[in-house]
């Protein structure tokens, strides 16, 4: 059997010991889907801009830039997760050894865990609810966002899970940081 | 159960969750679940409301800002910027110290982000700092302390999320933030060469020199020239300003300065793409936070707390808030902290008939101060890891250049007329004024 291979640049190696090779793909999948979104998103913006200036503006295109932008937000959400590369407050944890250490890193995945859950079966519900309103001019149903909030949680809950797992079988100290330090203001 | 204490029991929870390692956009989410829990709102409003919250036009600049700061400094090309900065002053006492300040100046009418900031400074001028001699510990605070203009010179992505969220004119904000980050700037190179190390003494760069040098740069300082110069003339929004940086730098600046990278690409894409979604879902929890705030009457509880203090006098009621949020923005991260609190400043801006541009501008100074201020002064944690040096170190090191920020938020607080300068001449509309019914000039509020 041919071994699953991503490619490596889209992984992140940090915190190997917490993360499921079978799950590598994933990650990968969804780095390209963000810079997807972030493509896609740009040259709608772009070709907004163009035909507006030409006086020839194409209405949809908007509908187009806010779908690639929620989708690309929400699944970079979950790509974060699996890369521990979200905003934390505190890297508290990292000081902290043995069962404590186990017993904080388990609360703190069991609460993104019920967060995820509440994403997936309330923001389904929002989207069943989504088929009943229409976004303008193309009469899309709103649902077609709204999808990005249960599939994103779907997939924190996923990787949250193979932490969870992982951290139990082989501990939640590793070499490297708990989490990858990617700021932004 | 009243108001007051879910807002407790919300404020607690995020707090509490956020310090025990849970990420900020989950902890603020799981706040605010449980507070809808103990009332009548339903749990898939407030999962809708993650989707409202980034569902504003204004929110699409912020990933091109950080895709032209991805790209600028994936492509090496900001290497040019320093070789000019060193030109220019690199000869002086302290000259390295005076190039990091002049290079974050530059750098910031870039990227809008500290973070890119300090990751070039520290990759590349604090190892010659270090060879020169440098104390690492001064190193790694003044690289974040100068890492905090890239949130006031234009074009910031807090200014962004202020102007989106607190519907606030961003052109106006972007204006009246240059003024706090020059001073910020002159503030850090007055400390650097009074008191900082003195380096190696280098002579001085000759005009031909510095000419090469300003020709090699050009390229990527026409950057913050399309920038502000298309949002000025009205041609652009940020967005699209963001969007045409973004196109400049793809079609004339890597092809020119850096060929190779090109192949590079997609993988700054997708770098860029993941980078945006961090801050924005951070964003998307605020804003349902904000959201229940709001439903639970929190702005008003402040703000009558606040104003039973000061009045309605403006000066008096800013210093509360910047009070507040020099503690806020110890604890809390600057983006959630200015959507949570936006109904809070919004109430208050409106007692104390402020200016909403002055008043945002004051907010951002304040919480770009808490960048470098622990235990979540973020710029300061990163640059002290990239530096090598004990974080308390530099903390120890970046305690008198907090005199620069204090000296520039009391600044901006006393003299708004200052602040206001250079939006109520180039975008008058930013500050309220009105074109004069004759239709010469504008009536501008006093």
């Amino acid at each position: 059997m041919v071994p699953l291979r991503a490619p490596s640049r889209l992984v992140l190696e940090t915190q190997r010991h917490l993360k499921w090779r079978l799950l590598d793909p994933l990650e990968a999948i969804t780095m390209i889907l963000c810079g997807i979104c972030l493509a896609g998103f740009s040259t709608s913006v772009f070709l907004d801009v163009l035909t507006r200036i030409l006086h020839s503006p194409w209405l949809w295109l908007q509908e187009v830039t806010s779908t690639f932008f929620v989708y690309g937000t929400f699944i970079g959400a979950a790509a974060a997760t699996r890369r521990n590369d979200h905003l934390y407050l505190s890297a508290i944890t990292e000081s902290v050894r043995g069962w404590p250490r186990l017993a904080i890193e388990t609360f703190d995945r069991l609460v993104v865990l019920a967060v995820a859950y509440c994403m997936v079966y309330y923001g389904y519900i929002n989207f069943l609810q989504g088929f009943g309103s229409f976004r303008m001019p193309s009469m899309t149903p709103i649902a077609s966002l709204y999808a990005a909030i249960p599939i994103s949680g779907a997939l924190i809950a996923l990787f949250t899970i193979e932490q969870l797992v992982n951290g139990w079988r082989r501990g939640f100290e590793g070499k490297g940081p708990a989490h990858e330090e990617t700021y932004f203001e | 159960m009243s108001n007051g204490w879910i807002l407790v029991i919300m404020a607690m929870l995020f707090l509490g969750l956020g310090y025990l390692g849970v990420p900020v956009a989950f902890s603020l989410t799981a706040g605010v679940l449980v507070a809808t829990l103990l009332t009548p709102i339903s749990l898939p409003s407030i999962i809708g409301q993650l989707f409202n919250g980034i569902d504003t036009e204004a929110l699409l600049a912020v990933p091109f800002f950080l895709l032209v700061g991805e790209l600028m400094t994936s492509a090496k090309v900001v290497g040019r910027m320093i070789d000019l900065s060193q030109t220019m002053i690199g000869h002086v006492r302290g000259g390295l110290a005076q190039v990091v300040t002049l290079f974050s100046m530059f750098f910031s009418g870039i990227s809008g982000s500290s973070s890119a900031d300090v990751a070039v400074l520290s990759r590349t001028l604090a190892v010659s700092m270090r060879k020169e001699g440098y104390d690492p510990g001064f190193t790694a605070a003044l690289i974040a302390s100068a890492s905090t203009m890239a949130n006031l010179i234009p074009p910031s992505i807090m200014a962004v999320v202020y102007g989106a969220t607190g519907n606030v004119s961003i052109g106006g904000l972007f204006l009246g933030g240059i003024v706090p980050g020059v001073l910020v700037g002159i503030g850090l190179m007055v400390y650097s060469h009074f008191f900082g190390p003195i380096g190696f003494l280098k002579p001085r760069a000759t005009f031909f020199q510095f000419a090469g040098a300003a020709w090699r740069a050009t390229i990527p300082l026409v950057i913050p020239v399309i920038i502000m110069g298309g949002i000025l003339t009205g041609w652009f929004t940020p967005t699209e300003a963001g969007l045409v940086a973004v196109v400049y730098i793809l079609v004339v600046a890597i092809p020119a300065l850096n060929r190779r990278h090109i192949t590079e690409l997609p993988l700054d894409f997708a770098k860029a793409g993941l980078l945006y979604s961090i801050p924005l879902i951070t964003v998307a929890a605020a804003s349902a936070f904000g959201w229940m705030l709001a439903y639970l009457r929190g702005p008003d509880l402040v703000s009558d707390w606040i104003s039973v203090r000061a009045g309605t006098d403006p000066m008096t009621i800013m210093f509360l808030l910047v009070a507040a949020f020099v503690i806020i923005g110890d604890f809390v991260d600057a983006i959630p902290a200015i959507i949570i609190f936006m109904p809070i400043i919004n109430k208050l801006t409106e007692i104390g008939n402020i200016n909403p541009v002055h008043m945002g501008v004051v907010i951002i100074v304040t919480l770009a101060f808490g960048l470098i201020t622990p235990p979540y002064g973020i710029a300061l944690l990163m640059a002290a890891k990239f530096v090598d040096v004990k974080f308390s170190t530099a903390l120890v090191r970046s305690l008198p250049l907090y005199v620069v920020f204090f000296a520039t938020i009391a600044f901006c607080i006393f003299f708004p007329e200052v602040v206001l300068w250079i939006p109520k001449h180039v975008l008058p509309e930013s500050v309220g004024c009105f074109k004069a019914p004759g239709g010469t000039g504008y009536i501008c509020p006093s």
